[in-house]
């Protein structure tokens, strides 16, 4: 044992003056592991911020809100099916559900092409149709003025909820209450000003308008085509898994579904969602585990590549270190640590370059939230690094203790 | 000053019987040496001579443990060198020869000191240790002012000295040397025998492998191989002596294998 320590450590200084002997070369050989761990660090350091972020967004939209809305099977669309939920629906489920605190349907208003005037300004934005109820489903409540009410509703009155990004877009004073605003023809008084909910994965959150369901859906002629979403929350401690096969019996029932037909709703869930970018983020990370493990292996092949070459370069000095009576155990261990040197020092780089990289993304992609790099990756990328120094610096350093003395000494 | 080996004069340092070494080659065998029989005391001073494909360098690498002997027995210090592994030879290396090199062999980069101390680094010792003994050694060979330098800045005899240092730090059972001045001139050739011969008169067997009657001139036994065995093995009466080498009857002790 204290033989082997020993060999460690005079290998190991040995290893270090030859490393810095060839400093640019040793700088050249590890740019492989430099550049496969940078990659690692900044792409988990990206994924972790950027899921941290989602985790937080979700949590703030109100992780227990469910949406319910009407979904087409790929069977169905061969076909030339196209599912909807209707205003019906939404009254059945909103009568016959037990455990539902609050309910809301919201309808996109598509008929009226988006387009809002204000003065001589206009926008673009995403005109929804809602009741009372939608505020505190999805927990927006109004930073100026005041929601939708029920007799909004009951009235069809011509008034409307915006969020910030149109009060900047249309030039409105800050406080636009009591300012008209005209959607496809149809003026519009503004009633209040939704809090701003920021900005996920880069996309604005603010740029909407709401207005009353049944004002929505009388400008669209009251179709029987319209397609709603229906949002509710459950009553604290309510089994989710309950309401939900209670609306489904409904439902079902509504449209005469038989035992094998596919359902023709699906609800979305927070936890759905969260499972959903767990999903792509798994995949991400899948993609770039195998973009870092090609690179680390390409590294580790120049490792090997330089140590044989130093073997070579060196083969008189391993002669002379022979014939003084080095054991081919201290030159393999000197030539193996050699070799996890440089893959370590490689690595050291890699993470500090890797975390540089992340903080920089960071800045520039918004939405990308607070850049960590969490301690299994740092753990990962030194166990791999160390792995990548032994596994392909042990031929070099075999290769090198085998050498025959005579030989060696021979060798010019 | 570290004590020369603690050897009495008459007892075998080094004792081969029947040692054989041949090669494989294309379609036959080539023996480089057959059947030698060569014992060497402690204290001894020895030439080892012939022309060139004689076996000299043969025998040399498998006196100095560097190959191992096809057949036959070699015993080193009272060990069997034969049959033991790499690693047991690499152990023998460091503690019972000390080589001299004709290209000196020395590492370029490294300073004098680290060079001398290199042979250390394969015990288990401490920095300090290392560096008190290597110091020693420089000074026994007169080069305690070139510590730190580096080899290219030393001249062809001062390198040799450096070399000689490094094989006196174990304070080995033989001193091995292969043509050790063949690098050269004459004048520091005799600088360096010098040194030999002063080294032998401090009690240490040193072997000498050489092509040079002037160096074989200097020895008090000389051995000449040809074709791969022993011609002859006789005393040399006409030794130039040394200086400091107080006469002795040594070498009547001579065994012949």
């Amino acid at each position: 044992m204290g033989n082997l320590l020993h060999a460690i450590i005079e290998g190991a200084k040995a290893a270090i003056q030859s490393i810095f002997a060839h400093a640019m070369r040793s700088a050249l050989t590890t740019l492989g592991i430099i550049i496969g761990v940078a990659a690692v660090i900044t792409v988990v350091a990206v994924m972790e911020g950027l899921s941290s972020n989602i985790s937080k967004e979700l949590d703030d939209m109100g992780s227990d809100m469910v949406t319910l809305r009407a979904f087409t099977s790929p069977d169905q669309q061969m076909l030339g099916l196209s599912n909807k939920l209707n205003y019906d629906d939404f009254l059945q489920l909103k009568a016959k559900t037990d455990g539902v605190r609050d309910m809301t349907a919201t309808m996109t208003a598509f008929s009226l092409g988006g387009s809002v005037t204000y003065g001589r300004k206009s926008t673009q934005t995403m005109i929804t149709g809602t009741d009372s109820s939608y505020q505190n489903v999805v927990s927006t409540y109004p930073e100026f003025g005041r929601f939708l009410s029920q007799s909004d509703d009951l009235r069809r009155r011509r008034v409307a909820i915006v969020g910030t990004s149109v009060i900047k877009k249309l030039d409105m004073p800050a406080n636009p209450v009591g300012e008209f605003i005209n959607l496809s023809g149809d003026w519009f008084r503004i009633i209040g000003v939704a809090e701003s909910r920021g900005q996920m994965f880069g996309f604005d959150q603010d740029n909407y308008i709401i207005a009353p369901f049944s004002t929505i859906r009388s400008l669209k002629g009251a179709s029987a085509t319209d397609n709603i979403d229906i949002l509710f929350r459950p009553e604290t401690d309510a089994d989710l898994k309950g309401i939900q096969d209670q609306m489904r019996q409904i439902l079902r029932k509504r449209h005469k579904l038989s035992g094998d037909d596919p359902d023709y709703f699906e609800f979305i869930t927070a936890e759905k969602t969260r499972k959903q970018f767990d999903s792509i983020t798994g995949s991400v990370t899948f993609v770039a585990a195998g973009v870092v493990g090609i690179s680390l292996l390409v590294g580790g092949i120049g490792i090997m590549n330089i140590m044989l070459v130093s073997v070579t370069e060196r083969t008189k000095e391993i002669g002379i270190a022979k014939a003084l009576g080095a054991t081919p155990q201290f030159i393999l261990s000197q030539f193996l640590i050699e070799a996890l040197l440089l893959s370590l020092f490689g690595g050291v780089i890699g993470l500090l370059l890797g975390y540089g990289l992340a903080a920089l993304v960071g800045l520039s992609m918004p939405g990308a939230g607070a850049v960590t790099v969490p301690m299994w990756a740092i753990w990962l990328s030194f166990g791999f690094t160390t792995t990548i120094g032994v596994v392909f610096g042990l031929a070099p350093a075999v290769k090198a203790a085998k050498l025959n003395p005579v030989d060696a000494l021979r060798y010019e | 000053m570290s004590e020369p080996t603690n050897k009495a004069s008459n007892e075998p340092v080094i004792s081969l019987s029947n040692i054989t070494k041949h090669y494989p080659m294309a379609d036959e065998t080539f023996y480089a040496l057959q059947n030698v029989n060569l014992t060497i005391n402690a204290n001894e001073y020895v030439a080892i001579t012939g022309p060139s494909g004689s076996g000299k360098s043969t025998l040399m690498n498998i006196l100095g443990c560097l190959d191992p002997a096809s057949s036959g027995e070699y015993r080193l210090d009272d060990q069997n060198v034969a049959s033991h592994s790499e690693a047991y030879l690499a152990t023998l290396r460091n503690q019972a020869v000390g080589f001299i090199f004709q290209s000196f062999n020395l590492l370029p980069r490294a300073s004098v000191l680290t060079n001398v101390m290199q042979p250390l680094v394969y015990r288990l010792m401490s920095g300090s240790s290392r560096k008190k003994m290597a110091l020693e050694a420089l000074d026994r060979v007169g080069l305690s002012d070139k510590v730190n330098s580096l080899p290219n800045q030393l001249s062809g005899g001062q390198r040799q000295r450096v070399a000689i240092a490094r094989a006196l730090v174990t304070n080995p059972a033989i001193i091995l040397g292969d043509e050790p001045t063949g690098n050269l001139d004459s004048k520091t050739t005799l600088e360096i025998m010098a040194l030999f011969d002063q080294l032998h008169a401090q009690g240490h067997t040193i072997i000498l492998v050489t092509h040079e009657q002037e160096i074989a001139d200097h020895c008090h036994r000389v051995v000449r191989l040809v074709d791969g065995q022993i011609e002859s093995d006789r005393l040399n009466q006409r030794a130039k002596p040394s200086q400091e080498t107080p006469p002795q009857d040594q070498t009547k002790q001579v065994m012949h294998g």
